[in-house]
């Protein structure tokens, strides 16, 4: 394990149990499973933004909150600057949620519309103790609201979010992280509902919170566009499984994975002169309970797939600097021909 | 020939504080069989303007002044039953959200034979084969025509949307933000699709987007809207290749893109106006790099040059 990692995640893996009719209940003893996180494995330095894309339904947020232990993993380890929190109390993991933050995607829906921009903030200062009396609180208060760029602080202070553009409502969630001092934050679609000169804002932001702060971060989107615009690394999902790993300007111009591949294919570019590609895989991401699916999940979808593909599971391999794959075509157990 | 043109339109939404001017003196026509990208960010009056084109704008909103010509006929003044006629049979929309579009206890089927039965004077049988080859001129298996709309993905609901609007073969269709919030892999799919209707039906399409680059793919002209007005309108090779109003320039210049080196972006400071009370002169000043005392004072008239349309006062 590598010890200077912020966050090791070892064989992570979160089942949902299926509902199954009555019948098959009473004549095969088990349920099977939605395999949501299947065997992830990673690691996040110190300082560092890994991005994980994929389609809705692959995991991705599944993944976060089983690592911030809202959700219980079904197995694997999660490492936290060396502990092991996964197998942690409760009350013996508090003092790791205020270190383990998250961003959430929609700032309408995750703010209390009750409650003006300075109680929000100061209700998470007094939840975790950080001031010891109301002119520290407010103290506190200021400086996080200048520091998520909301000046003068003095015209947000009394507000109530719905007086607020959806960029501004980002910059109070961020801050209601950012006073928690947190050394690892999960930004989960935190810009897609953004316009886009506003994303730009936020994203730079995220920037800041890094150098100045040193937080790790793990930005989790289906937009490879941002993705490359702010990730070092970036992991690539489908189905529950990491399909390709790497240094973000590696997986862009050279995609190893045939599901990396279309994803790239299928983001448009802002140029009218593009020509349209032609899209490489067919259908959607499928509903598919545990025993489905025996070889590589993508194998129904993939232009290259092959009868193997179908019965054989694909490991990690290395293609590159930092950079790993999983498919058989790659390892060389199949060719196309 | 222009299918749809539009003059001087104003939509205020009526509010306590006073009209909300969502819309103001805007004009453009678009030709037949071409498409029309409508860009901007949140609140610049993109969806009312393409709401407008249905006279779809509901009270507090009204249209205070202004023509929207349809085939050369005026839809403003017109009634509620005159505007029935056209709405479905002529115009017809594909919305952002399919799932909030389609009625949940109606049958694929049902939604679409019941368009194509109130507007033509055919038999049951017929219209449930038209609506047959309607959702495989989608991509849909006709099998699934008894599915109900939970028993679709987000991209089928999509899919089976437009199959629903291009029933009765509209001449004009309004496209608001058909592809927002699906997966790019599925937009992709749809984009294509779209491709496919508008070559098989001839249709002339206003889209609206806040993604360039699912504009820059899809439409003949582009129309940049800021704070209810017309900034800029061109052609959509030169608009990304040489925009000329700094709006128009910094919202380009604030998109990423996958391809091409990584490159520094700037995010436009400061929002959108308001549109009550809306700053003097010309809209973008307060946010302006290039802004003159001039800006402030004088509001710039749209004027032409090399077939393009430009509002400002430093481009001359």
């Amino acid at each position: 394990m590598n010890q200077n990692a912020v966050l090791t995640i070892e064989n992570l893996k979160k089942h949902f149990p299926l509902r199954k009719g009555l019948f098959a209940a009473l004549l095969k003893g088990e349920r099977s499973h939605l395999r949501a996180v299947d065997n992830i494995n990673f690691s996040l330095g110190k300082k560092e933004i890994l991005g994980f894309v994929g389609e809705s339904g692959c995991g991705k947020s599944t993944m976060s909150r089983t690592i911030l232990q809202l959700l219980e993993p079904t197995g694997g380890k999660i490492y936290f600057k060396g502990t092991r929190v996964d197998t942690l109390s409760r009350k013996q993991f508090k003092p790791f949620r205020k270190k383990m933050q998250m961003i959430f995607q929609d700032p309408f829906g995750s703010l209390n519309p009750r409650r003006t921009v300075s109680e929000i903030l100061r209700q998470t200062i007094k939840i975790h103790n950080l001031a010891k009396d109301r002119p520290a609180e407010d103290a506190l208060i200021k400086k996080t609201l200048e520091e998520v760029g909301l000046n003068p602080v003095e015209e947000y202070w009394n507000k109530y979010p719905q007086l607020l553009s959806g960029g501004q409502l980002q910059r109070v969630s961020i801050g209601r992280v950012l006073v928690l001092q947190p050394e690892l934050v999960i930004a989960d679609e935190s810009v897609s509902m953004l316009d886009v000169s506003v994303r730009i804002g936020i994203l730079d932001l995220l920037f800041k919170m890094r150098d100045k702060h040193g937080i790790s971060f793990i930005y989790i989107t289906h937009d490879l566009v941002t993705a490359r615009y702010i990730c070092d690394r970036i992991a690539i999902m489908y189905l529950g499984n990491i399909v390709e790993i790497g240094p973000t300007e590696e997986i862009i111009n050279h995609p190893r994975h045939p599901y990396t591949q279309a994803l790239i294919t299928a983001v448009p570019v802002p140029d009218p002169t593009a020509k349209v590609p032609e899209l490489p895989i067919k259908g959607y991401v499928p509903v598919a309970p545990e025993d489905t699916i025996r070889g590589c999940s993508f194998a129904l979808r993939c232009p290259y797939g092959k009868k193997n593909c179908r019965s054989e599971k694909p490991q990690m391999i290395r293609v590159g600097d930092e950079h790993f794959a999983s498919c058989l075509l790659i390892d060389g157990s199949i060719s196309i021909d | 020939m222009a299918l749809i043109e539009v003059e001087n339109l104003k939509i205020y939404f009526m509010t306590r504080r006073g009209p909300a001017k969502a819309v103001d003196d805007i004009g453009f026509s678009i030709e037949k069989n071409k498409t029309l990208g409508l860009i901007g960010e949140s609140g610049c009056g993109k969806t009312t303007t393409a709401m407008s084109l249905m006279k779809f704008i509901k009270p507090p909103g009204r249209i205070v002044g202004g023509s929207i010509r349809f085939m050369g006929n005026d839809i403003v003044p017109m009634t509620d039953e005159q505007i029935r006629q056209l709405r479905g049979k002529e115009i017809s929309i594909v919305r952002q959200e399919a799932q909030n579009a389609l009625n949940p206890v109606l049958t694929i089927g049902k939604q679409i034979t019941e368009m194509i039965l109130e507007h033509e004077s055919v038999t049951k049988k017929t219209a449930l084969a038209r609506a047959k080859k309607q959702l495989n001129l989608v991509g849909i298996s006709d099998q699934r025509i008894t599915n109900f709309p939970h028993e679709f993905s987000g991209g089928m609901k999509q899919r089976a949307m437009a199959a629903i609007a291009t029933a009765c073969n509209p001449k004009f269709l309004i496209l608001d933000e058909p592809t927002t919030g699906l997966d790019v892999v599925v937009q992709r799919q749809i984009l294509e699709m779209l491709r496919n209707l508008k070559k098989e039906l001839n249709l002339t399409a206003v889209f609206i987007s806040h993604d360039l680059s699912v504009v820059a793919e899809t439409c003949d002209r582009v129309a940049v809207m800021y704070g209810g007005k017309i900034m800029e309108e061109s052609d959509t090779v030169s608009l990304y290749q040489n925009p000329l109003h700094p709006y128009s320039k910094a919202l380009i210049g604030a998109y990423p893109s996958l391809k091409g080196e990584r490159r520094q972006l700037k995010s436009i400071p400061g929002g959108p106006p308001s549109l009550i009370d809306p700053p003097p002169g010309c809209r973008f000043t307060p946010r302006c790099e290039l802004a003159q005392s001039i800006c402030s004072q004088e509001e710039p008239v749209l004027k032409t040059i090399d077939g393009r349309r430009i509002a400002c006062h430093m481009v001359k």
